[in-house]
């Protein structure tokens, strides 16, 4: 029996998908189980293929697998949509009764499960739960005690009141009793176990924002775009408990510079985006640079260019994050690899960003964003976080920082690249900033030394950065093997997972994920030890791969998708060993 | 805040390079006078400007101060008082820089109505790239990219402003010194968005919209007796396209600036050296 099992619910949008999955996805957690969950969301608020996928198993899980075990399909474009994934003796649960199902018959050596949704629920009092009784229908056939969703189901219609909840317990019971009585049970082949576990379940951009609360975040001002919102709808009511506050600006340009002008009052700021806001605020990265304001700009990618695909996945902004803006500006750029790692990540932007005065590209992805995961609750461990203001100065210690005629020096050229900052209200610190080229009172100026000085002055942060700070991979896998694959953000769950798959074939892989793209490690050594190297990504001309060659003098070899889709485990070590295959053919 | 500082505290060493006689000169002594008039000093107020000949304006004062991208210093503005509510701020450009690039920001800080001042530099021309028409500039106004005149509507900033329920909307003239520096001075008082439109001509590009112009042409609101709380009234002053008037032309005296509506009287700078004490409550709403 297997253990680890792949579940989904698809439908229309609009037809209440994403709730329902989420419903599912709280119950195996709550019931101690690992949970990965995926979305396949088209661009449109009613109508449209969607679908809310949930694996799950008492072994962690950190990403998909071309597999469906048990299908909710509330259309026929469900089954259609998902047939690569379906297998012999997967189940499809589809409401006979509805017009558009009418005539649907699963297809051969699946288990087609006709369950009246739409009937059952108006038993309980009301057409709108007819996912809950495929919810309980669900329970039943893989053998998962219903108790389990019935705190799950608490959860989400608590505050509608406790005959809601009744109601929507009843409507699961309708459909687990269904299935029990309707249908022959030895025909499936599925058991789950429970555990005593508790585990959190959270998405990507939550983890932002959670990192951001504990890392002091009061201000965030950003506008909506997919798959960034989440990020501000987690913080929107959150960073007000704190005494912070979330500001809708009217577009991305006043965003980052509300957050601009937050930042220089003292806050932790931030903005989150997604690449067409990423265009529209570079020209004010650059001024955030030139003026050293601690800022952490957020990018979650999604398929580009220009409106490109907005909710399918791609890793397709490196370039621009790590080069975008007319003149040269030194960034720290931070790409956190898992969910968890969003939130450490995120924490560690916000140090960055106050101790070398320079913005910060935290950069996720959709995959990341959207997809939830289980996680030992102690992974986000809030003591543990470490809050680094660097050069803060205050009256006391001003002096120190004057030049002859008693004014403040806020680009004072300080051999580590780093200069005193005060914040306004600080008597004696009053300063000016500009994005023009400056001296160290802030003023402008052309002359050549003073240019050349504080340039060379915020490039230094740079390297004072690379020295002090750790700018390491995350590694997996048999340290000494022949076959080297790299890669960045959320591909490291699939390959992870991949690495389990090309075991049981016998190849040794060492994998690195790299979750620093600026600074970033330097792998020429790890390169040369080994006989292959892949470089994994969501992009069709290897961004990663490029920089990577350019750093290293090798050649490497790349894997790269871009059809929406992010990697799933199972596809990657094909291709993997494929790559290998080839690798063999071409004589050297 | 302490009550012996003087504008000349908030002039800072560095020669003005505007030309000899630019209206900005009165815009700005009139901006220090209201700030030192209404108690404020230069460790307390945070300026922000644009870009253009206005936006030097940065330069010359001190204060603490930032010198943004052309339009965009709104935003900067309500990000510094949200952020901390005890600075006072004051934000700065021109009408390229305001009603131009910035047109966007513009109307969207003055529904916002957070508790700061809008000091406008018009002088009906860009110049700091030499003479090129700005959105103020009128419909036959000859300049090197335009030889025959915008040929378009000048943006009545006034209206724009009161469309989008500005609370506090007002014009004065650079070279009136007392009237702007009160005007002003009115803008910092008020609980709100204060928005000033200054006509400040500019003596090098436009001698259409000149000292001798705005002199003969203004009319004074409080001469008129005006009254400043009367919507209908100053409607009526805004959209008269052929009177250039100072004064404060509208004034809501009820206005709960935004700050205040969001409750946010906080200083953001002050945060524990950790995550808050009651931060795992955040993980252990994911159960
Ligand atoms: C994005 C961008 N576009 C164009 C410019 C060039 N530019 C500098 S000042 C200016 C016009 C300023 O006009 P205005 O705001 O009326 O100010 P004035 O110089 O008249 O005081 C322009 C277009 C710029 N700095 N940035
Ligand atoms: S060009 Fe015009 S606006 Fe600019 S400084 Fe000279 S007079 Fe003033």
């Amino acid at each position: 029996m297997p253990d680890d099992l792949n579940w989904a619910i698809g439908g229309e949008a609009g037809d209440g998908i994403n709730s329902t999955g989420k419903i599912f996805a709280q119950a195996l957690s709550r019931a101690g189980r690992h949970v990965f969950t995926s979305k396949d969301f088209a661009s449109r608020i009613r109508g449209g293929y969607t679908a809310y996928k949930v694996r799950s198993s008492t072994e962690r899980v950190e990403s998909v697998v071309d597999r469906l075990d048990i299908l909710i399909a509330l259309t026929q474009r469900t089954v259609e949509e998902n047939m690569d994934e379906l297998h012999e003796g997967s189940v499809i649960i589809y409401d006979g009764e509805r017009t558009m199902m009418e005539d649907f018959e699963a297809p051969e050596g699946m288990i087609g499960l006709p369950v009246p949704l739409k009937r059952l629920a108006e038993d309980a009092g009301g057409a709108l739960m007819q996912n809950i009784v495929a919810l309980g229908a669900a329970c039943e056939v893989a053998n998962f005690p219903i108790e389990n969703l019935d705190e799950a189901l608490e959860k989400r219609f608590g505050d509608k009141g406790e005959s809601i909840v009744a109601n929507n317990r009843q409507a699961a019971r309708l459909g687990e009793e269904h299935v029990v009585e309707e249908l022959d049970h030895d025909e499936f082949d599925y058991d789950i176990e429970t555990t005593d576990n508790d585990y959190v379940l959270l998405n990507g951009d939550e983890a932002i924002g959670m990192g951001a609360i504990a890392a002091g975040c009061r201000f965030y001002s950003g506008y909506p775009i997919t798959p960034a919102t989440d990020v501000m709808e987690y913080l929107k009511g959150r960073l007000e408990r704190y005494g912070g506050h979330v500001m809708q600006a009217e577009d991305e340009l006043a965003a980052i510079n509300m957050a601009l002008g937050a930042a220089r009052a003292g806050a932790r700021s931030m903005t989150a985006t997604s690449g067409p806001g990423i265009d529209l605020m570079t020209e004010t990265f650059g001024l955030v640079a030139t003026s050293e304001t601690p800022l952490v700009i957020c990018d979650v990618m999604r398929s580009g260019p220009s409106t490109g695909m907005p909710t399918k996945q791609e890793q397709g902004d490196l370039d621009m994050l790590l080069y975008g803006g007319h003149g040269e500006i030194p960034r720290f750029v931070v790409a956190p690899t898992t969910i968890s790692e969003c939130f450490h990540k995120t924490i560690e932007a916000f140090n960055l960003a106050e101790k070398y005065q320079t913005p910060v590209y935290l950069v996720g992805d959709l995959a990341l964003a959207v997809s939830e995961q289980t996680f030992e609750p102690e992974e986000f461990d809030m003591d543990s976080v470490e809050i680094d203001r660097g050069k803060l100065v205050d009256e006391n210690e001003i002096d120190s920082w004057l030049n002859d005629s008693d004014q403040f020096q806020p680009h004072f050229p300080a051999a580590d690249g780093i200069s005193p900052r005060t914040l306004p209200g600080t008597s004696g610190g009053a300063h000016m900033t500009t994005g023009l080229e400056h001296d160290e009172l802030g003023r402008r100026t052309e002359e050549q030394e003073v240019r050349i000085e504080q340039v060379d002055k915020r490039n230094q942060k740079v390297e004072t950065a690379k020295n002090e700070e750790d700018w390491d991979y995350r590694e997996f896998g048999d340290s000494d093997a022949d076959t080297l694959v790299l890669s960045w953000g959320s591909n490291e769950g699939a390959m992870r997972e991949a690495m389990g798959f090309l075991d049981e074939a016998d190849i040794d892989v060492r994998f690195l994920s790299v979750p620093y793209m600026f600074p970033r490690p330097d792998l020429t050594e790890e390169i040369e030890a080994a006989d292959e190297v892949i470089v994994v990504e969501c992009n069709a001309t290897g961004q990663f791969a490029d920089v990577v060659e350019g750093d290293t003098l090798t050649r490497v070899k790349r894997i790269n998708k871009y059809n929406g889709v992010r990697f799933k485990a199972d596809e990657l070590a094909e291709r993997i060993t494929e790559k290998l295959d080839a690798a063999q053919e071409v004589p050297t | 805040m302490s009550s012996d500082v003087r504008f000349t505290d908030f002039k800072s060493d560095k020669q003005p390079t505007w030309c000899p006689g630019c209206g900005d000169f009165g815009t700005m002594n009139g901006m220090m006078k209201a700030l030192a008039n209404t108690g404020n000093d230069p460790d307390n107020t945070f300026v922000v400007a644009g870009i253009g000949c206005s936006g030097k304006i940065g330069t010359y004062m001190h204060s603490y101060a930032l010198h943004g991208v052309h339009g965009r210093a709104l935003p900067v503005g309500i990000g510094v008082k949200s952020a901390n509510p005890d600075l006072e701020v004051m934000v700065s450009g021109g009408d390229g820089d305001g009603y131009s690039i910035g047109a966007g920001h513009f109307v969207h800080a003055v529904r916002r109505n957070m508790d700061m001042t809008y000091v406008v530099m018009d002088n009906r021309i860009y110049g700091l790239t030499k003479g090129q028409a700005s959105p103020t500039s009128r419909e036959d106004f000859e300049t090197a990219t335009t030889p025959d005149g915008p040929k378009q509507a000048p943006v009545n900033p006034l209206a724009l402003a009161l469309a989008a329920d500005g609370s506090f909307i007002a014009q004065s003239f650079s070279s009136d010194a007392q009237r702007h520096t009160e005007i002003v001075q009115q803008a910092v008082e008020h609980d709100g968005f204060g928005f000033v439109n200054v006509y400040s001509p500019c003596v090098t590009f436009n001698d259409v919209d000149t000292y001798d112009y705005f002199r003969d042409a203004i009319v004074d609101l409080d001469e008129e007796g005006h009254d400043p709380t009367d919507r209908d009234a100053a409607q009526k002053k805004i959209m008269d396209e052929d009177t250039e008037y100072q004064g404060v032309i509208y004034q809501d005296e009820e206005s709960e600036p935004y700050n205040e509506r969001h409750g946010l009287d906080e200083n953001m700078a002050d945060i524990p050296d950790g995550a808050p004490e009651d931060a795992t409550d955040l993980v252990r709403e994911f159960y």
